[in-house]
């Protein structure tokens, strides 16, 4: 079971009214590894995590065809449930987006509308457990009642991604999760990234080529709505096939 | 500064001077608007506060048992009491236009308000006793020094006998002002000196009950669904035009709807506070809508997308997350549509609510009238006595609206939180 991938993509097109943003995407995203999407502004990797939990359902314009799996169910399929899709698929964002609620009440939020808190010692075993996994239970453990958004940036954005954990996904989605981070705070991100794996298959979207090299086993690199090249990270680093991969790496293009 | 081109600081001078005449045109315009409250505001306080006190005479009446059956009160004619005692108190006038003008003393309520006092001390019965009835607005504009009798006589409704009259009994101390509760407790009257406005004030309040019971969840619903629930589409951009466009339409056109659905087809009780709140709601949902859908854009889109990302449905992310960061500017737009449903006078001419009530309104279906009617319909008596009442209400009409804000302002801190 471990071996095939969680997630294949199969001749993804994403249309934004008549504009394609993505071309026939094709992928296949292996399980307990982290896979990062890179490319230039506007490439579509971006729309790509979003397909992957049906946040693009959001915007009015936007359709999607062809299929993607996950655990060999197609997510597009009539009887999907975004709502049971999305706590299995999590999702962290560029900018770090607590609730305007206490540190605890922001853990606690996913569970709770998914029926999993069944006693306060329950809630509190969750936000504690979601807490020393995003690394933030020791500087925050004294002071949980406080609102979420007193924390410093990356406090906040490894909130959120305590938040993400607490609802137990098996994806976590990452759209360029370290780019409103100084450098330290980053570090830690990364750091945490590289611990979440073992529980968790992590997608994250990049700007910095250096983090995926970091952070990532794979990597796919997105070009104006083409896949262009996706493969292990240090291949793709070292022995680029396609042109425009190259370019883009060695910093001709992007 | 020694390399800067040739000019620049010339320039750099120019720049600043505009800056500072910008300054100081803002502090004129904001000076000029305090002014002019201000100037408003005293002149109706100035105006209104007579209408916080009245005027008095005090008559010597014979309430003895011959005069009062103490047995079988309300049999007695207090009418005729009143005028016996009045021209028992001047012997010397025996003409029939004097004894008119010498009972027009008094105010029309004379007989009534003896019987009151009465009623309610029956232990004084049996013997003469000093009592204090309210005199007639002519008489009180005058203690209040309103009346100009410099005039000549034919100009002035009081005449040089009334004032002889006064005289006297300015001497004997059988004048006095007291404060004019009567203004706080009782309704309309075509007497100045017995009109007061709670009916009115009731009638208000009774009419912005309706109103925002109403207006307030239907507006936020309304709001809501078309913000965060409809998909864009020619549809919903129809419905936005057509909303904004309702915002915009003359107040007594709702009064008319009122009038001809409201009243005509379902046939709701005419002059009542209901209908009143129900067109005055009409009124007042495209206002609420409108800064409700602005406060719900002006939550930012991070909080769905938080919250939609967990698993959260749409209402929930709304109702959990959206709706208390937009409640305090959904409650901004509540109260700016409560103050002009507050002060609206034209729709509710349409339905009746112009009618002249005396009694407090018991309930939503009873006839009413609101302040700001009530206001114009002072303004409209001739009698010169209503002048300062007008002004009171207005002022009682001002207190409500500042009472309404208070409310809001305290209800939007507690449900204001930080991003």
């Amino acid at each position: 079971m471990g071996k095939e991938p969680i997630i294949t993509a199969k001749d993804v097109n994403v249309f934004y009214g008549q504009k394609l943003a993505l071309n026939g995407i094709t992928l296949e995203v292996p399980r307990n590894k982290v896979t990062s999407l890179i490319g230039p502004s506007g490439c579509g990797k971006s729309t790509f995590l979003r397909s992957i939990n049906r946040m693009n359902d959001l915007v009015d314009i936007c359709r999607v065809e062809g299929e993607i799996k996950i655990e060999g169910k197609n997510i597009y399929d009539k009887d999907v449930d975004v709502v049971s899709l999305r706590a299995h698929v999590g999702m962290v964002f560029q900018k770090p987006n607590p609730f305007p609620k206490s540190i605890f009440d922001n853990v606690i939020y996913g569970p709770k509308i998914h029926g999993l808190v069944k006693s306060k010692s329950d809630a509190a075993d969750i936000v504690e457990q979601s807490l020393r996994r995003a690394g933030l239970w020791k500087e925050v453990a004294d002071r949980l009642d406080e609102p979420g958004t007193s924390l410093s940036g990356g406090q906040q954005q490894r909130l959120c991604i305590a938040r993400a954990i607490a609802v137990r996904p098996s994806i976590i989605l990452m759209d360029e999760p370290a780019s409103a981070l100084d450098p330290i705070a980053t570090a830690i991100i990364e750091e945490l990234i590289d611990e979440l794996r073992q529980k968790y298959t992590i997608i994250i979207v990049t700007h910095s080529m250096q983090q995926a090299a970091r952070v990532s086993q794979r990597t796919a690199f997105f070009h104006m709505g083409d896949l262009v090249e996706a493969g292990a990270t240090k291949e793709l680093f070292t022995s680029p096939q396609d042109e425009r991969t190259q370019n883009y790496i060695s910093g001709r293009i992007g | 500064m020694s390399d800067m081109f040739a000019g620049a600081e010339e320039h750099l001078k120019s720049r600043h001077r505009a800056e500072r005449r910008f300054r100081w045109m803002g502090r004129l315009a904001i000076a000029f608007s305090l002014g002019f409250l201000t100037i408003m505001l005293f002149s109706i306080t100035i105006l209104g506060k007579g209408a916080l006190s009245r005027t008095e005479i005090a008559l010597r009446v014979d309430l003895s048992i011959e005069a009062v059956n103490p047995s079988n009160i309300e049999a007695t004619s207090f009418n005729k009491l009143v005028r016996n005692t009045l021209f028992e108190a001047f012997p010397e006038i025996t003409n029939r236009g004097e004894r008119r003008r010498l009972l027009g003393m008094v105010s029309a309520d004379a007989p009534f308000e003896l019987e009151r006092q009465i009623l309610a001390e029956p232990s004084m019965l049996g013997r003469v006793q000093t009592i204090w009835l309210t005199a007639s607005d002519d008489i009180d504009l005058f203690e209040k020094g309103e009346v100009d009798i410099t005039l000549p006589e034919d100009y002035r409704r009081l005449k040089d006998l009334e004032l002889g009259w006064l005289q006297t009994l300015e001497a004997d101390g059988q004048i006095r002002s007291v404060f004019n509760a009567a203004f706080f407790t009782s309704g309309d009257s075509r007497e100045p000196e017995l009109a007061g406005i709670l009916s009115a004030l009731v009638g208000s309040i009774l009419t912005l009950t309706v109103c925002f019971g109403l207006s307030f969840p239907l507006g936020i619903m309304a709001a809501i669904y078309l913000e965060e629930f409809v998909k864009k589409n020619r549809w919903s951009d129809f419905i936005e035009v057509n909303i904004n466009n309702l915002a915009a339409v003359p107040s007594i056109v709702f009064g008319l709807l009122g009038l001809s659905i409201l009243l005509g087809v379902f046939g709701m009780p005419r002059s009542s506070p209901l209908v009143g709140g129900m067109v005055l709601a009409l009124m007042t949902l495209p206002t609420i809508i409108i800064a409700s859908r602005a406060a719900l854009r002006a939550v930012p889109g991070s909080i769905r997308e938080a919250a939609l990302g967990m698993g959260a449905t749409q209402v929930q992310s709304t109702f959990h997350h959206v709706m208390p960061l937009a409640m305090p500017g959904m409650l901004t737009g509540a109260i700016v549509g409560m103050a002009r449903a507050l002060g609206e006078t034209a729709p509710l001419l349409m339905i009746g609510m112009v009618a002249f009530i005396v009694d407090v309104p018991q309930g939503f279906t009873d006839a009413a009238t609101s302040l700001p009617v009530q206001v114009f319909l002072w303004a409209d008596s001739p009698e010169r006595a209503f002048l300062e009442k007008t002004s009171a209400a207005i002022l009682v009409l001002l207190g409500l609206l500042i009472v309404m804000n208070i409310v809001a302002i305290v209800l939007r801190k507690k449900f204001e939180r930080r991003f």
